[in-house]
């Protein structure tokens, strides 16, 4: 079995999966069909205002469960189908954002500044196709350095790294999204250490199930999907009921401006483009390739650099930023777009999932089994085939194959969705919120995990209303445990070895970069005050 | 033990016979809840999704599979024992889970809270590492040791952790013991090189059979069926073993016809090598050991027994 | 800096205080072993060093939070109108699902009375329409109430709606799987 047979038998697994109906004597396998139909619910979905990928793929992930079983042959339709959302909702956020100037996802804000113009201009189907362009090349450009970039970093990091590299490698990542998250240092260690604090409950070596309370209860622990979907959804549902509570309802209806003029897009608008996408691709893969930034820095970076650049370039009576130029809805696209595939970077390489995105894949393979994200998975066994290795690839060539279906079907759909914002979100939301507990009750299967994601949504709402990101605590959540087994395992390992997280250079450059990057933050978050 | 255990086999295949009868009678008053101990999508959870499948398919039963996990079983017994006794609630756990887990625990839970039902398969733990150590049998990894090499040992429970101790106890050496969770990640972490050696209970068959792996020596009261040769605990100097089952059970005082029936339905599943469930059996586990009635309650019951002699030795 | 917020400061104390109760009461009192403990003769990692990592998380922050960010601009606040709107919404979702775990075996005591018969919910939970016996009215209540509590009064429409919405929940996530049991069914 060499790399070539591994990729080759990936790319199988998607193609000759179960066959779900054939197309004159071509079958069709399921994992095709899957990544289609998520792709489409992704855009939909993108396009409706206060839903978002995450929610979509939080719902959708016991139905899938169900639907494919707890087998090796689960994995590829299931997370096929969340890739799909990932991808759709990220091109349909830019729906709303560009005809009705409000973001059906926080990164498509930058989008409606020069958006909402084009549309008042009457350029609405333009800005869409502006929109779906870039974002269909950050994106393709992301998933390509991904499927370089992971395997040899995975290979790297198995090489080099042993346990006690591990767990410092955990502990940065840690320190690193408590830093940069949300702009707050504090409250970002203030997050992680919540998220920590929750999945230590009941977990742990000895039989007594600690900081129980001695409650049968807590003795379980809190299941994944409760402190996910609870911090993440439910308080994101409970905060945006809130709004819709304080403004007791806009009325009236939306105004509709007609389109006029040439509303396709010509070769030449896509050479100006090309520059500024090329520019935010780079930038919002860069940004993805870290956990924790995430897509809004790289719209707000990728539209900031792209019209410092457009204002040293333009001619002296060409449009501002800001009025409804191409250019800026490129920029920030291209940027927000081009981070869902390089945040897998760090998810199959380390096992670290950097956004809410990634969360729910890492979510998906640990509730099927079988795949365990990590180093791990990049091993290339030479006599017997290493189906984890089988089913990266396989991701990979979902990704692409969702590439594709976003350059051919993709700007059709997208553009046909304006009807999603019309739906009224005081309706949706108390949907939702009983879609998501329905979705953790047959999982989970008792009454606790409601009253535990509930809890959970509370503290998530709580947690926004102080302006502190939920992210890294979700992430502390899933890391977590990882870190306590690695750190045990380490210093099992060494012997007993108190100070095994700095006898070793890599392991103290590490631990060092952790603190560096908390103590840096925070000092340059008092200068700016 | 040992003959406990072999009258108990046999007694089956004569009980599977004359049940098949009177368990006929008996059918579930509703759904049956079938309680998983270990890990989605892991080589046991397989094995009791497919028996429920299969008895779905073949008596028209229904079941309702559900992760209960940590602990090492603990936490689904503490569930499963307050559970209604009529045939409608089962557990899968390990035979560990109701000896040794339950005795560690200090729960107040001990075997004579669950009727056992029936096991499925005995395990093959051998002590395992990757063939490219040049390593081929235990004697090996204690000249290493001794040769000043640090050898670190993957164990997924205490009571594994207990045998490696008094292991190098027996031989004069020590291993830095590293507990780690489930078979697959002991797999996992001697394959990426972070373990020298881990017991494995039978995930190993695969990597043994196509040479990237060696069983070193055997973690039972016998020999491996795959590797014959391989010295067994007894042979190096340790008095106890890690014998056991993946085994059903159900809440205390269940009816005789319910857990016959049950029993039969079960163990019918596991021998049944042209079934799924009985084909991923017979791979893992060279073939299915099915103990039912009063064989697997003498067993449960002096697992729990044992345990204490054995914190005890590793204790010192 | 004349309308500085205090709220970072109160946060910053509030965490401080909650990371010190975890460090000193909680861990100590909760937990078997200590951070390191002497098994087999050898020194392993005992179970209260990952929840105090936990702890110290949150007690850096705090300080953090205390000493430099006090005076950071963006502080919002929670308000009395942030706690009375999250008591409503959990007053709904609480008599709601209230309503959805004893409504199914309320109803079939009551049956019984009047066909003298002895059944059990918990040997119905998997047949129609028995199974819906909770979460139907039970889910109903969860969505109309909060669409009236946005709305600030109960209308039929909002009735209606979660009744349709309740059905194509049922039928997206019991009707085509034989396994997956609906609220609350894997309870009783």
């Amino acid at each position: 079995m060499g790399v070539l047979d591994y990729i080759w038998l990936g790319i199988l697994s998607v193609f000759q999966g179960p066959e779900l109906f054939s197309i004159f004597g071509l079958p069709v396998s399921v994992t095709l069909v899957m990544i289609l139909c998520g792709f489409l619910l992704g855009i939909a979905v993108g396009a409706t205002p206060g839903l978002a990928g995450p929610i979509a793929m939080a719902i959708a992930l016991p139905i899938l469960i169900s639907v494919f079983g707890y087998t090796q042959e689960a994995l590829l339709p299931v997370m096929g189908f969340l890739i799909g959302i990932m991808k759709g909702a990220t091109i349909g956020g830019a729906v709303p954002a560009i005809l009705f100037n409000t973001p059906g996802t926080p990164d498509a804000y930058m989008t409606t500044l020069d958006g909402y113009p084009m549309t008042q201009k009457g350029q609405a189907k333009k800005a869409l196709r502006v929109a779906h362009f870039s974002s269909a090349s950050g994106d393709t450009f992301s998933d390509i350095v991904l499927i370089v970039c992971a395997p040899f970093l995975a290979l790297l990091v198995e090489a080099y790294l042993d346990l006690p590299e591990k767990t410092a490698l955990l502990i940065l990542s840690l320190s690193f999204i408590a830093a940069v998250v949300g702009g707050s240092p504090a409250k970002g260690l203030i997050s992680t250490g919540l998220g920590l604090l929750a999945v230590y409950v009941a977990t742990g070596e000895d039989f007594y199930p600690r900081l129980s309370l001695g409650t049968k209860q807590l003795s379980q622990g809190f299941p994944i999907a409760t402190a996910v979907l609870g911090v993440l959804i439910i308080g994101s549902v409970f905060k945006g009921l809130e709004e819709l509570w304080h403004e007791k309802r806009k009325s009236g209806g939306i105004a509709m401006i007609r389109d006029s003029g040439d509303q396709r897009l010509h070769f030449a608008d896509i050479r100006r483009l090309l520059p500024f996408i090329a520019r935010s691709a780079v930038i919002g893969t860069a940004i993805g390739a870290l956990p924790g930034i995430g897509s809004t820095l790289a719209a707000t970076l990728g539209y900031t650099i792209g019209k410092s650049r457009y204002q040293r370039r333009k001619a002296k009576d060409d449009p501002d930023f800001g009025t409804g130029v191409p250019e800026g809805i490129a920029a920030t696209e291209a940027a927000n777009s081009s981070v869902s595939g390089a945040n897998l970077i760090p998810v199959l390489s380390l096992g670290i999932p950097g956004n809410a995105a990634a969360v729910f894949l890492i979510l998906a393979a640990e509730s099927i089994g079988g795949f365990n994200p990590g180093p791990s998975v990049f091993r290339f066994t030479a006599d017997v085939v290493n189906p984890e290795l089988v089913v990266a690839f396989g991701l990979f060539t979902a990704m692409l194959i969702a590439n594709g279906l976003n350059w051919t079907i993709g700007g059709f759909f997208m553009r046909s969705m304006g009807i999603m914002t019309r739906i009224p979100k005081h309706i949706l939301l108390p949907i939702v919120l009983l879609l998501t507990l329905t979705a953790i009750y047959v999982q989970e299967t008792r009454m606790e995990a409601i009253w535990f994601a509930l809890a959970f949504g509370v503290l998530g709402y709580l947690m926004r209303s102080l302006s502190i990101s939920p992210l890294p605590f979700v992430i502390a959540f899933i890391l977590g445990g990882k870190l306590e087994e690695s750190a045990r395992q380490a210093f099992a390992a060494t012997g007993g070895d108190a100070f095994f997280l700095f006898t070793n250079p890599i392991a103290l450059v590490f631990m060092l970069m952790s603190v560096g990057v908390i103590v840096f933050t925070a000092v340059k978050s008092k200068g700016a005050t | 033990m040992k003959h406990i255990l072999k009258a108990g086999v046999v007694a089956l295949g004569l009980a599977l016979i004359s049940s098949g009868v009177l368990a006929a009678d008996w059918t579930p008053p509703g759904p049956i809840k079938m309680m998983i101990a270990f890990r989605a999508g892991g080589g046991a959870d397989t094995q009791a999704r497919l028996i429920a499948e299969a008895l779905e398919a073949k008596l028209g039963w229904k079941f309702i599979p559900e992760q209960v996990t940590g602990k090492g079983g603990v936490n689904l017994l503490a569930t499963l024992k307050d559970q209604p006794n009529d045939g409608t609630v089962i557990g899968m756990v390990v035979t560990e889970s109701v000896g040794y887990n339950l005795a560690a625990a200090k729960a107040g839970i001990t075997p004579a809270n669950f009727t056992g039902i029936a096991t499925t398969a005995g395990f093959q733990m051998g002590i395992v590492s990757l063939s490219s150590k040049g390593w081929n049998t235990f004697s090996d990894v204690v000249d290493a040791i001794k040769g000043g090499q640090e050898i670190r040992f993957g164990v997924m429970s205490p009571k594994l952790a207990d045998l490696a101790y008094l292991l190098g106890k027996a031989q004069g050496v020590d291993f830095n013991i590293v507990p780690v969770k489930g078979g697959k990640a002991v797999m996992n972490g001697v394959n990426a090189g972070d373990l020298d050696i881990g017991f494995m209970a039978g995930i190993q068959a695969k990597g043994v059979a196509s040479g990237d792996l060696v069983n070193l020596a055997s973690g039972l009261s016998t020999p491996l069926k795959q590797t014959p040769d391989a010295p067994t605990l007894a042979d190096l100097g340790v008095s106890y073993n890690s014998d056991g089952y993946f085994v059903f059970v159900g809440p205390a005082g269940m009816p005789a016809d319910a857990r016959q029936a049950l029993a039969a339905a079960i163990a019918g599943v596991a021998n049944d090598e042209s079934s799924k469930a009985g084909g991923i059996i017979k791979k893992a586990f060279g073939g299915a050991s099915t103990i039912t009635g009063d064989a697997l309650t003498t067993l449960l019951a002096d697992g729990y027994k044992d345990a204490s002699t054995l914190m005890d030795a590793a204790a010192e | 800096m004349s309308t500085r917020s205090r709220s970072n400061l109160y946060l910053g104390l509030f965490c401080l205080g909650f990371a010190l109760l975890l460090l000193f009461v909680w861990i100590p009192l909760d937990t078997d072993t200590g951070w390191i403990e002497k098994v087999r003769r050898q020194v392993t990692i005992g179970d209260s060093l990952a929840p105090s990592v936990a702890g110290i998380f949150l007690l850096v922050g705090g300080i953090i939070l205390i000493l430099i960010e006090r005076s950071a601009r963006d502080q919002p606040k929670l308000t009395g109108g942030n706690l009375r709107f999250i008591g409503s919404v959990l007053l709904i979702l609480f008599i709601s699902f209230a309503i959805m775990r004893y409504c199914g075996p309320l109803l079939v005591s009551a049956t019984n009375i009047f066909t003298g018969e002895t059944l059990e919910y918990r040997l119905l939970r998997d047949t129609v329409p028995w199974k819906y016996a909770g979460y139907f009215p039970g889910g109903i209540v969860l969505i109309s109430g909060l669409i009236s509590l946005i709305e600030g009064r109960l209308t039929a429409r909002s009735v209606v709606i979660s009744a349709v919405a309740v059905v194509v929940l049922i039928a997206i996530y019991d009707l085509p799987f034989d396994d997956l049991l609906l609220p609350p069914n894997g309870d009783v």
